[in-house]
């Protein structure tokens, strides 16, 4: 069956449009990626290659070598990881109280979590910095840590709170009628089934955590204690920068959260709505 | 929620002494049991947020500098720290210039990201598949990853950009460029970055209000004849408002509030005219050491924000009566 000359134009047209926007929109982490697998110096030439030919690892090993990198790269992980973990117990205990019982404070609760949720985290800056200064924590993976949960509780809470209404308070009262604890019933039936929002909000936990740039860059004073971001940033302001180990650097950095985002893209809109949207 | 929440009135109306147990009145430990399992958060949120949020606020009153921060000795400031920021020569141009590059953003971001949705709409199944996962690959590289890709883009004599733009012959030799070198330049770089990485978040979104839409709207349309252009202001406008509407609040405060991209790119400079109110307080504070004007500032911007989005923070604390 032949399509009307108009129709195919149309699509035509339509097709070439989506080629360009997708060219555009790939090409700079194309980009990246490309500088990373040229060979060690062969990236400083007049006219740029447009394949990693011959490919090569010299700037990896280049930047995995560089001082600092190795443990800043720990730092990031081990901060990271709590971050993650904490929010994950922490929300789950507030989003059970939440949905689970009625309470005095609880609405009060709710509305001032949604509104601690618009604060621009840029004026938050300065209190946090004086506060850790007087209690002596400046420079301290925890006062790092403590800051990150704080700031992915609040979206943390109101997902896993939107988990947890979906269950039906049924199930729980057939284990309280054979006679199981509130704790037990948490452990063994609430929580394998938030399990999907459990993955959602710590990916949204580890990608807070692992790209902030602004409060690691102000809080940690020298480089033993940075995360991965400020060592990124301190390597790019030093004189003559080595672009090659840098880009390298900074797919490695990339990497992780790419992945991440790959796994869960069918989530990612709806679970990027549900804490904002409310219905 | 609402079966939740409805269930204990009902049981209110139902006669005393009926079937089912009264469970949500235990005695006791178990009374105390949700305000146990909220303890962490609210420490938690207490702590570094709720404080800080206060703290902020009063830091705005005092003369809060280097003294200060050594000494521990605080005496308060009045409207002092308002007073020195506002009266700043440089005051009226950081607040145009975050306003006008915050509209840039978001005018850009959005139509760019509209037409994106309205395009993937349109493709076949293959190609949306492409579309929405070179969308994703933008939209989770890191900001700090992508400013110092964005750096070696456009880096003088070695950036691909530059080299590509001399290609095409329309705009002269611009391999030697120094984009973060003038004003215009430096805000168009920061621009394209942020647009680039802004734009994923809000095509996705509309794509899935689109899709909402039911089809049948669209054959009634097409048998009364309508075209592309009132088909889209009739229904598809009407029926996006709602995430229209939540999508350009987020951009505003998100774009409002664009720090790491423009740090690393310009640094606010050359000679601070890329310096926007995110900035401004972070060199008040972090730079000068003038942890009192950082902070007028940055409440300054908080209230900024807090107006536009008055609306919208209305609704959601209005939406608070049933949650």
């Amino acid at each position: 069956m032949s399509l009307p000359a108009a129709v195919r134009a149309r699509r035509i047209g339509l097709n070439t449009a989506a080629v360009l926007f997708c060219a555009v929109w790939i090409f700079p982490v194309y980009w990246m990626v490309n500088t990373a697998f040229k060979p060690y110096g062969d990236i400083l030439k007049p006219t740029p290659g447009f394949l990693p030919f011959p490919f090569s690892l010299s700037n990896f090993d280049d930047a995995v070598h560089k001082s600092g990198f190795l443990t800043d790269l720990a730092n990031s992980a081990v901060v990271t990881c709590s971050v993650v973990l904490l929010a994950i117990v922490v929300a789950f205990l507030a989003a059970s109280a939440l949905t689970r019982f009625r309470f005095f404070g609880r609405r009060s609760f709710l509305v001032g979590v949604l509104i601690v949720q618009m604060v621009p985290t840029p004026a938050l800056l300065i209190p946090i910095f004086l506060s850790l200064k007087s209690a002596h924590m400046l420079n301290s993976l925890f006062g790092l840590t403590l800051t990150y949960l704080a700031l992915v509780l609040p979206f943390t809470i109101w997902v896993l709170r939107g988990f947890l209404q979906g269950i039906p308070v049924e199930l729980e009262e057939a284990a309280m009628v054979d006679g199981a604890s509130r704790m037990r019933i948490i452990r063994t039936i609430l929580l394998p089934l938030v399990l999907p929002g459990v993955i959602a909000t710590s990916v949204f936990a580890f990608i807070t955590a692992w790209n902030d740039y602004l409060f690691a860059y102000v809080l940690m004073k020298d480089q033993s204690h940075y995360t991965l971001p400020v060592w990124l940033v301190s390597f790019s302001t030093s004189a003559g920068t080595d672009y090659g180990g840098l880009i390298a650097a900074s797919t490695l950095f990339a990497l992780p959260v790419v992945v991440f985002f790959m796994l869960i893209q069918r989530r990612l809109v709806a679970g990027m709505t549900a804490g904002a949207v409310k219905d | 929620m609402t079966t939740l929440i409805k269930a204990p009135r009902k049981r209110a109306a139902a006669p005393q002494g009926a079937a089912v147990p009264p469970r949500r009145r235990p005695r006791g430990r178990g009374r105390a049991l949700p305000y146990l399992l909220l303890v962490p958060a609210a420490a938690v949120l207490g702590l570094v947020l709720g404080y800080p949020l206060v703290r902020v606020v009063v830091i705005s009153f005092q003369d809060y500098g280097l003294r200060a921060l050594f000494t521990g000795r605080i005496t308060w400031a009045g409207w002092a720290n308002y007073r020195t920021v506002l009266d700043d020569a440089q005051f009226v141009p950081v607040l145009l210039r975050t306003v006008g590059f915050c509209a840039a953003l978001v005018a850009g971001t959005l139509l760019i990201g509209l037409a994106a949705a309205l395009m993937m709409e349109r493709l076949g199944p293959r190609m949306r598949t492409a579309v929405t996962l070179c969308l994703i690959a933008a939209w989770a590289v890191p900001n700090v990853a992508s400013s110092l890709v964005w750096q070696w883009l456009f880096q003088p004599v070695y950036g691909v950009v530059n080299w590509m733009l001399t290609q095409t012959h329309l705009f002269g030799d611009l391999t030697q460029r120094d984009w973060s070198g003038s004003t215009y330049s430096a805000f168009l770089l920061v621009w394209l970055l942020v647009v680039w990485q802004s734009v994923p978040f809000v095509a996705l979104t509309l794509y899935a209000g689109l899709s909402q839409i039911p089809r049948t709207y669209y054959e009634a349309a097409a048998l009364d004849g309508a075209g592309q252009v009132t088909v889209f202001r009739v229904i598809t406008l009407p029926f996006l408002r709602p995430i229209l509407g939540l999508v350009t609040i987020l951009s505003v405060i998100w774009d409002f509030n664009v720090f790491n991209q423009l740090w690393i790119l310009t640094r606010g400079g050359p000679n601070q005219s890329t310096t926007t109110l995110p900035i401004w307080s972070f060199t008040k504070a972090f730079s000068s050491n003038s942890f009192g004007q950082g902070a007028a500032v940055a409440v300054v911007s908080v209230l900024l924000l807090l107006a536009a989005s008055a609306l919208y923070v209305r609704r959601l604390v209005r939406s608070g009566e049933d949650l």
